[in-house]
């Protein structure tokens, strides 16, 4: 594996884990899903402490990429982000549509906020599982 | 996974050329070890600038590198 496909694994399994927690705790019944501050505060924890670990994740590979020769980012690696990136546009777009369009006619703030987050994990998560993908299966550009 | 309309004799080449390895063959082309073993495998398809590159290290011509399969379009 080259160090960019196991940063992009590093990123899907760390964002996977914090943010099941997350909305696996709203959808419970935490307070997060009712209350701003009680949701920046519990956003803000599980999403700092995921930043973190991604970033001490991603220097710890960076370092071990550099012990073997070779370990250089390739025109492959690039069109694979690429793709990524398309793929997270569109799921993006297609959130964001739902939430600032649709939403505020029906829905309070809170749930607005929540599900905006939502659509942006969402779109990033199928943005790296397509480029996770892309890496196993093969990507012809 | 879709399959290439061409196939490689990257693998034949490499051995013909003394058993030279991916990985220094991807030197060679400027890309890694993984993206040539890849193109090998059929699951990547390589810039024209990056197949010429492989075709020029085994001083060859591109076709005698990478071959249009017969029956496709």
């Amino acid at each position: 594996m080259t160090y960019k496909e196991k940063a992009s694994w590093l990123m899907l399994v760390a964002m996977v884990l914090a943010y099941s927690l997350y909305f696996g705790l709203i959808i419970t019944g935490h307070p997060a899903g009712k209350s701003l501050f009680a949701m920046l505060w519990l956003f803000g924890t599980i999403a700092a402490t995921q930043a973190v670990v991604v970033i001490i994740g991603c220097i710890w590979l960076a370092i071990e990429a550099r012990k073997l020769p070779r370990a250089r980012i390739d025109e492959r690696d690039r069109a694979i982000a690429a793709r990524g990136t398309a793929t997270f546009y569109y799921v993006l777009l297609t959130a964001m549509i739902v939430v600032g369009v649709v939403m505020p006619f029906t829905e309070p703030p809170i749930k607005i906020v929540n599900t905006a987050l939502f659509g942006i994990v969402l779109a990033e998560l199928v943005g790296l599982i397509v480029v996770v993908t892309s890496y196993r299966r093969g990507w012809h550009g | 996974m879709a399959k290439l309309p061409f196939t490689n004799d990257i693998r034949t080449l490499r051995f013909l050329a003394g058993e030279m390895t991916q990985g220094d063959l991807g030197d060679r082309v400027g890309v890694t070890r993984q993206t040539i073993a890849a193109i090998e495998q059929g699951k990547y398809s390589p810039s024209l600038e990056v197949a010429f590159r492989i075709a020029h290290v085994f001083g060859k011509p591109l076709e005698a590198v990478f071959q249009w399969g017969t029956g496709t379009n």
